[in-house]
Formats: C-alpha cells, sequence, structure tokens
C-alpha cells in the first residue's frame, strides 16, 4: 500500500496505524518506535493539506460550564421587568458597568469593558437552538457538535481540524489546556489532540528521555478497540513533550495571571492557568490553531449573587491578562477568544437566590481582529415562553459560521453540515 | 493463540509461542533493557536494543480472549469487580472458582471502614481534610476483606454523584455520605434511592435541602429523573417543575459542632446566641411547613405527593429497569452492550423487585460477560489502575500516594467533574491520561524500596495476553524493576 494509492490527503496517522503499515513498512518501522515513520509521512500529508493555507488566525474556545447566567453578564439595565423577575439578583443592575443605555456588564467584567470601550469585544445576544433541551448533558452535546439534532458524535472543532488541518505529527494543532480528558468540542477519531493539564508536569517521569523511547515502543500496533486511541495519545505525548521542550525556554508571561481563590466552590481560578499556557503555546510559534479551555460553576442554583460574581471575576481576569500578553507578544491580531455555554438561566429568580435551567443566552467573541458591539437581539422579558424562558434570535451555528469563515478562513460546510447566516462580528477575513 | 506455558523462553516464562519468537529476536539484540528505563541504570538508546533482526512482518490484530481459560475468567471478574488482585487473592479466586468468588463478592456482608477521625466533629471551625478524606477510604480500598462493596461504593459514588466543593468540608456531610452509599450499596435499589434523596451531601449538592412548596428548587427533581433513574428524554419539563414542589421541605441535619459554630460565632460578633439545636439524625430533616401543599401532575398521576410516592411513581416507569442496567453493563462488562442483552438483564433485575445484588449476580454470570467481545473492552478509571498497581506490588502503604495523583487523571475521590459523574472508558484516554498514568508506575516503582518477585505477573494480571510490542519489552528485560513498569505502564494494563 503506497501514500499514491490511499489518496495522500485521505489518510491520517491513525489509518496509518490500523492499516498497519507501520508494521508494513518493516521490522524497522516497529524497532524505531512508530514516530520516526508517521512524521515524515505526516509532514508530506501536512504540506499537501496546508498548500494555499496562509491564514494564521487563531481560536481560543471558552466553556463557561454549567450553564452561564446571561441575564447577570449582559444585564439589561433599562428594563424593569428584569428587577421585577429577579429580586435579589436584579440588584446587579445597579452595579453594572453601562456599554449603551439599556445593557451593562457585570461589575466584575471589568478588563472586558475596557476591551469593549475599544472595539474589542462583540457581543452577540439570544444565542440557541431551536426546542432547547434543558438537560446540562443533552445541551453540552448539541454546542459541541454542533448538531440540535443529536445525531453528530465528534465535536465541531475536531472536524474543523481533521478537515482542515491534517494534525498527525503536529500534536498541538488542536489542544486542550487545563483539563485532563479531550473536550466533547475537540474530540473527533480522526484528528489528533494534545490535552495539558499541567505543563511543568507534562513529561516523563525518571529517566524520561528513556521512559519516553519505551513508551513509544510500548504503545505501538496496541489491539482491540482502543489500541488505536492509546498509541495516538502516547505519540501525541512524546510529540508535545518534544515541542515543549523546543518552546519552554522562549516564554515568560508578560502579564499577571492571578490564580487568586476566591469563594467559588473552593477551587483557584483555573482559567488563569490554563489560559497562561494558551498563550505559551501561541507565541512559541507550536503551530497551535485551535484551543479550548473551560471554567466551571456556572450551574447557579443557589446563593447566585456571589458565586456568579466570583466567576465573572475569574473570567475577567484570566481573560484580561491573556489578552494583556498577546499583545505584549504582538500576537494579538491573530487570536480571537470565544465564549460559549450550554444555556442561559431562567429569568425568574428562585427562592435560593439561584436560577434554574434556562435556553438562549449571549456569546463573547474578544480579540483584536473583532469588530466590536452588540448584535443579535437581547432577551424580551415581557414574552416569555410557555416554560417561562426567553426565545432565541441567533441560532448558535452563525456565530460558529463566522468563527470559521471570517476568522479561519474556511468554508465551514463540511463542519456545520451546510452554510449559515454568518454573524459580522469580524473586521475582515484576511490572512 | 497457542495455550501458555508449552515453549518458554529465559527470563519470562508462558508467554505464547507468536511472543517467544519475537522475543528471541529481541534477546539476539542482547542488552538489558533496565538500562534503558534509567530506573536503576543509565543505557543507550532503546532502538539499538529491541531492533529484531528477524522479526516476522506482522499487521495489527486483536488480541485473542482467553476467558475459555479458568484463570482469566476469575482474573476478569477480580480486575472488574475488585479494582484488580494480589497474587494472594488471585490464588484465592483461582483456588475457590468463578462461580463460588461471584458468590463470596456478593454475599458477604461489607465490612466497614474505622471512623474517620474527626469528621463526625466538622464544622466550620473544624473542616474534614480532603487528602486526610481521600485517603481513608483508599486505605479502606486497600485494606477491606470485601472489595467488592468498595468498587460498588464507588460505583455509587459516580452515579449518585455529590463533591467536597458544593457539598464543602464543613460539614460531616459528604464523609457521611461514602458511609451511607457502602451500607445501601447492595440492598433494593428502591432503598437506595430514598436514602440518596435524603441524603445531607445530596440535599446541598442538588439544592434540595433549599428547595420549598413556595419556591421549588428545580435541579434535584430534574437529575432524580435524568440521571439517577429514567435517563434523558423520558419525562417532560412539566414532570421537572411538578417534581421540584412534591419533593420540597427537606432541610439538612445540624450537628452539635455546627451549632457550637454559630453559637461561638455570635459571642463573637456580640450578638445573641442562636436558638438553634442540633438534629440527633444523619439525615435531611423533613418540615411539613416548608412543603407543597396541593396536589400536582407528575409523570401523568394528579394527587398530593410526598417524597416516597415520587420515588414509588418513578420506580413505576418503564425506563428505570434499562437505564441503569445498560450503566452497569457498560461499567462491568462491556462498552457497547447490545439492546437485548440490556433488556434481558433488565428485566431480572425488575422481577427481583430491583434487587441490586440479583443485578450484579445475573451480570458477572451471564454469558456475555465471558464471551471474546468483553475481553479488554472496558478501560481502567484511574482509581481501579492505580489501586491495582498497588496490590500487584503488594503495596497498600501507597494510599495517600494514589489520593493525591487522582487528580492528574482527572479521578479524584470525592472531586467528580460534573453531576453526571466520572466519564468512562474512551474518555479516560487522551494524551494527558497516558502521559500522567505512566508516570504514577514509573514513580511508584523508582520510590519502592523492595519490589515483589516478578515471577509470572504478566499471566496474573494481564492473563499472559500481550502485544508484540509488549512481549518483546517483557522478554528482553533482565531485571524485576523493568518487568514491573513494562507491565503495569502497558496499554494491556490499562484495560480491565
Amino acid at each position: 500500500m503506497s501514500m499514491q494509492n490511499v489518496g495522500i490527503d485521505k489518510i491520517s496517522r491513525r489509518d496509518f496505524l490500523q492499516k498497519g503499515l507501520v508494521f508494513g513498512a518493516g521490522a524497522r518501522g516497529l524497532s524505531a518506535g512508530y514516530a520516526a515513520v508517521p512524521d515524515v509521512f505526516a509532514k508530506a500529508v501536512y504540506s499537501a493539506k496546508s498548500a494555499g493555507v496562509t491564514n494564521d488566525k487563531i481560536l481560543v474556545m471558552i466553556q463557561l460550564g454549567g450553564g452561564n447566567d446571561g441575564l447577570q453578564t449582559v444585564i439589561p439595565i433599562g428594563d424593569p421587568k428584569y428587577r421585577d423577575l429577579r429580586p435579589t439578583l436584579g440588584k446587579e443592575a445597579d452595579a453594572a458597568l453601562p456599554i449603551d443605555k439599556d445593557h451593562g456588564l457585570h461589575q466584575n467584567l471589568k478588563g472586558i469593558k475596557a476591551l469593549y470601550d475599544q472595539g474589542k469585544v462583540a457581543i452577540v445576544q439570544g444565542v440557541g437552538y431551536p426546542t432547547p433541551s434543558f438537560s446540562h448533558f443533552d445541551s453540552i452535546r448539541v454546542w459541541e457538535t454542533g448538531d440540535p439534532t443529536r445525531r453528530q458524535q465528534d465535536g465541531w472543532l475536531g472536524k474543523t481540524i481533521e478537515k482542515n488541518y491534517d494534525s498527525a505529527g503536529h500534536p498541538l494543532v488542536g489542544c486542550a489546556t487545563g483539563t485532563t480528558s479531550t473536550p466533547g468540542m475537540l474530540r473527533d477519531l480522526q484528528a489528533t489532540l494534545t490535552v495539558i493539564n499541567d505543563q511543568a508536569s507534562f513529561k516523563f517521569q525518571g529517566n524520561s528521555d528513556n521512559v519516553d523511547k519505551v513508551m513509544g515502543t510500548l504503545y505501538t500496533g496496541t489491539p482491540g478497540i482502543y489500541g488505536a486511541l492509546f498509541d495516538t495519545a502516547m505519540s501525541t505525548v512524546r510529540d508535545t513533550v518534544a515541542q515543549l521542550k523546543m518552546s519552554a525556554a522562549k516564554y515568560v508571561p508578560k502579564a499577571a495571571y492571578s490564580d487568586n481563590q476566591k469563594l467559588v466552590f473552593s477551587s483557584k481560578n483555573q482559567l488563569a492557568a490554563a489560559l497562561q499556557l494558551a498563550a505559551e503555546l501561541i507565541v512559541t510559534g507550536t503551530g497551535v490553531k485551535v484551543l479550548h479551555v473551560t471554567l466551571g460553576g456556572f450551574d447557579t442554583h443557589y446563593t447566585e449573587q456571589t458565586r456568579h460574581g466570583d466567576l465573572m471575576a475569574y473570567l475577567d481576569a484570566a481573560v484580561s491578562a491573556f489578552h494583556q500578553d498577546l499583545v505584549a507578544y504582538g500576537m494579538a491580531d491573530r487570536v480571537l477568544i470565544a465564549t460559549w455555554s450550554e444555556f442561559g438561566r431562567r429569568p425568574v429568580e428562585n427562592a435560593s437566590g439561584g436560577t434554574d435551567h434556562g435556553t438562549a443566552a449571549p456569546v463573547f467573541l474578544i480579540g483584536d481582529p473583532v469588530k466590536g458591539g452588540l448584535y443579535g437581539q437581547g432577551p424580551t422579558l415581557a414574552k416569555l415562553d410557555s416554560s417561562q424562558n426567553v426565545s432565541f434570535n441567533v441560532d448558535f451555528r452563525s456565530v460558529y459560521q463566522e468563527i470559521l469563515s471570517g476568522h479561519l478562513g474556511l468554508d465551514g460546510k463540511d463542519v456545520l453540515g451546510s452554510s449559515f447566516e454568518p454573524i459580522p462580528f469580524m473586521r475582515a477575513a484576511t490572512g | 493463540m497457542d495455550e501458555p506455558g508449552q515453549q518458554t523462553a529465559k527470563p519470562v516464562r508462558r508467554l505464547s509461542r507468536r511472543t517467544v519468537v519475537l522475543g528471541a529476536g529481541a534477546l539476539s539484540g542482547g542488552l538489558a533493557v533496565s538500562r534503558v528505563l534509567g530506573l536503576y541504570a543509565l543505557g543507550p538508546d532503546p532502538r539499538a536494543l529491541i531492533e529484531p533482526t528477524s522479526a516476522p512482518i506482522v499487521n495489527t490484530k486483536d488480541w485473542v480472549s482467553p476467558l475459555e481459560r479458568p484463570e482469566a475468567q476469575v482474573a476478569q471478574l477480580l480486575r472488574r469487580a475488585t479494582f484488580g488482585m494480589t497474587k494472594a487473592q488471585y490464588d484465592t479466586a483461582l483456588t475457590d472458582g468463578f462461580k463460588r468468588t461471584v458468590d463470596r463478592l456478593i454475599e458477604t456482608p461489607a465490612a466497614l471502614p474505622k471512623d474517620l477521625a474527626g469528621a463526625d466533629a466538622a464544622s466550620q471551625a473544624k473542616p474534614i481534610n480532603v487528602t486526610a478524606l481521600q485517603s481513608w477510604w483508599l486505605d479502606q480500598i486497600l485494606a477491606t476483606p470485601t472489595p467488592f462493596a468498595e468498587r460498588m461504593t464507588h460505583f455509587w459514588h459516580g452515579h449518585f454523584t455529590s463533591d467536597f466543593r458544593k457539598v464543602t468540608t464543613q460539614a460531616p456531610y459528604i464523609y457521611w455520605q461514602n458511609l451511607t452509599w457502602r451500607r445501601s450499596a447492595l440492598g433494593a435499589f428502591r432503598d437506595l434511592l430514598y436514602q440518596v434523596t435524603v441524603d445531607p451531601g445530596m440535599l446541598r449538592y442538588l439544592d434540595l435541602g433549599q428547595s420549598t412548596g413556595k419556591a421549588p428548587n428545580e435541579n434535584y427533581s430534574r437529575e432524580l429523573m435524568e440521571l439517577f433513574t429514567m435517563g434523558v428524554g423520558t419525562f417532560s419539563e412539566d414532570d421537572v417543575r411538578a417534581g421540584a414542589k412534591a419533593l420540597a421541605g427537606w432541610r439538612e441535619p445540624l450537628t452539635q459542632p455546627m451549632v457550637d459554630y454559630q453559637v461561638a460565632r455570635a459571642q463573637q460578633n456580640g450578638r445573641p446566641a442562636p436558638k438553634t439545636v442540633a438534629d440527633t439524625v444523619k439525615t435531611g430533616v423533613f418540615e411539613p411547613a416548608r412543603a407543597y401543599r396541593g396536589s400536582v401532575t407528575y409523570l401523568g398521576l394528579t394527587k398530593q405527593w410526598d417524597t416516597n410516592m415520587v420515588l414509588d411513581r418513578i420506580m413505576q416507569q418503564d425506563s428505570v429497569a434499562p437505564y441503569i442496567a445498560g450503566k452497569v453493563l457498560r461499567e462491568f462488562v462491556m462498552q457497547d452492550p447490545p439492546a437485548d442483552y440490556v433488556n434481558r438483564i433488565a428485566a431480572g433485575w425488575k422481577k427481583s423487585g430491583f434487587d441490586v445484588k440479583t443485578l450484579m449476580r445475573d451480570v458477572f454470570t451471564s454469558p456475555e460477560f465471558l464471551q471474546p467481545v468483553a475481553y479488554r473492552s472496558l478501560v481502567k478509571s484511574p482509581t481501579e489502575l492505580m489501586v491495582h498497581v498497588a496490590r500487584a506490588l503488594e503495596a497498600p502503604q501507597l494510599s495517600k500516594t494514589i489520593a493525591q495523583s487522582g487528580a492528574g487523571m482527572g479521578q479524584a475521590l470525592f472531586d467528580p467533574p460534573e453531576v453526571g459523574g466520572w466519564p468512562t472508558n474512551a474518555s479516560w484516554v487522551s494524551s494527558n491520561n497516558v502521559l500522567t498514568r505512566v508516570n504514577f508506575v514509573v514513580t511508584t516503582l523508582g520510590g519502592m524500596q523492595k519490589l515483589p518477585a516478578f515471577g509470572n505477573a504478566h499471566q496474573t494480571h494481564i492473563d499472559g495476553i500481550v502485544s508484540e510490542p509488549t512481549a518483546q519489552l517483557l522478554n528482553s528485560a533482565t531485571d524485576d524493576g523493568t518487568r514491573w513498569l513494562i507491565l503495569l505502564a502497558s496499554p494491556e494494563f490499562q484495560l480491565k
């Protein structure tokens, strides 16, 4: 089997393994641990896929896990109905940071407000999808796959990587930082993805070079239903370790990433560390295109005001430092930060000073390439639906569409299934 | 695959003929892998060492299931039902045989852990130390004579999940929850469900302790149906709202140390001491005044409800048995159980009155449990991996190390990532997680004063069924430290 008759742009490292090409390549392939063989191969694939690709843009998705309360994030300060529905939480309207006469950002979003004033923040309001699910897991899956019919398994970003940037041999093309497992948005069996929880410990212990090499052999041609998954994960580790080793010396953060602990569920600000690692991967030229990070804790059924306020402060501190760092390194014009959350929360406050699962909510797009301002349409609190929730005005795939076409310069049809009317929040899709 | 033991090669015995052939090639390379690993001595590039000079060219193929052999049958049972095994536990099970081992695991009443010092008295003044709590449970997992009870406690910890962050360590609740899950792990599911509903940790984790008839909180009502019993898409949003009303009225219990803290706090601030009285129960306290008065329509029935009626109504739903049976099969038997298998196990379980022992016995003794499709079809959770490592190395002192290593692999006990509990199978395999698993093995071996003899450990723990590279590395190793590293870090050992 040769590369030619397989079709060079249709084969990934995983196919390479599954088709037994490593062993087929001869004993030398086995003995070398397959890393040596596919790297040569992968480079050919990479250059084939990259021919004509000049886009150097980078996407950072921030998941606000648990269902972020959109009404406490972009507060409808001009709507008396808001205070009626939220006797406790509604007090945040007084402290909000106005962006126009009707809307204010949560008081703890000071850094993001400053970026908004510089025209670097787009807020798309009322983002959701038809017949919304109130289940965390169901709705997370919809956002992850970009498929409200729940038929797709692969994540839309995983697909983006698979279809546009062959990641074989380039494990950092798609990367999740500050977590231990692959986020659903990046999941795709044909894409190589790296997960780095903590960069300092992302190396082999013991005599690391030797353990590294032996693991390369041990995880070669592994049989069974998880075999390719294990082998790919291990080769990704080895490639990533090598890449990080090269990049480590070049990066010193040029912003203060504080992980100071607030009250929230006794957790530190994990987002700050995750974004600092993301910045390092970006500024050291590892070839990263798509990053995913998560801030959890947004399922605020109870005493929401303090918890949500703390989370807003976490988000604001981490994003501000990240942006400042990118500016200092001259990389800010390449990076788009986008937030997502499985759903917003119900407009009416519950008796625990919290809110229950809701529907549409705003999405933030932050960065120098963004055309700042308000997009979409805010919630109509006077006209709630039968579930006492707001209706969505913008299909979330219209946001994805603009990210794909306006930022990454891709068609997006192969990822989203069809084309969606983009929300024009990017300045211009230039290389 | 040939029967083991017929053709042996130094130094690892009883590998298959195929691996021996490869091994011979590797051995002809001549150098010790131990040098390569750097645990004991530095050595040259391993590629020079293991390059087979005349190895056959073979394609990737599946491991051949050994499950027709009695020793492989009990080994699979112990890996899945007890977090893996020591050599002695393996030998005992082999002597007893598969059926008697299933009986023993299921029928022996759970041995209870010794008290965690200070946990009952936890308050804002003296919170529980999380690492101490995690180590306490891992001590129990490693030392218990009834490991199946621990495995089921762990299973329910992932199913009826709560985390110490929201529950907090400033009350004994998260500790009590572990004790309650263990006590109720193998009884009637309906009883367990009641214990879960009124569990103080759960009352806090899913906010039922805050829910009142006037202002119901939907969190518990939703997850009770979606995650705990029936599954997504089997109920309506109206059922969620009605259930929230029907279940309202519970509050968290207060212990004397918690009350004492409130009193001391009030004195410090010059306020009058609250008249709160400590509760005597370790469950939620139902206050009728906080409950909902009036009838609601819940799962198709309109009437005035109480908590037991809600749980009874749920147990009448056809979705419950297949939902739970399917989850158990995915955790204990195979990645993707066919629907007729799920339905058969579900039907038997329902017929038993939802007895969890009957369910687990039916699962372990079902023919599917020993079919080739089940072999190596499940990925060990981090806790299963680390406990099996400690058992294989006869190293129960590792409990604290295990407690502290879980987070890096995605499984810190009492701290699940989300209300859905722990991930399973393929979700455990990320680049981060394979690295941290290998590193756990490397540092554990590096820290051991004395290692047990390797002997036939590859037979005991992974049935002697290994891939070419694993065999090759084992065969060419010349010391036990290296053999243990290869075995415990191998892909084979990550599976159960």
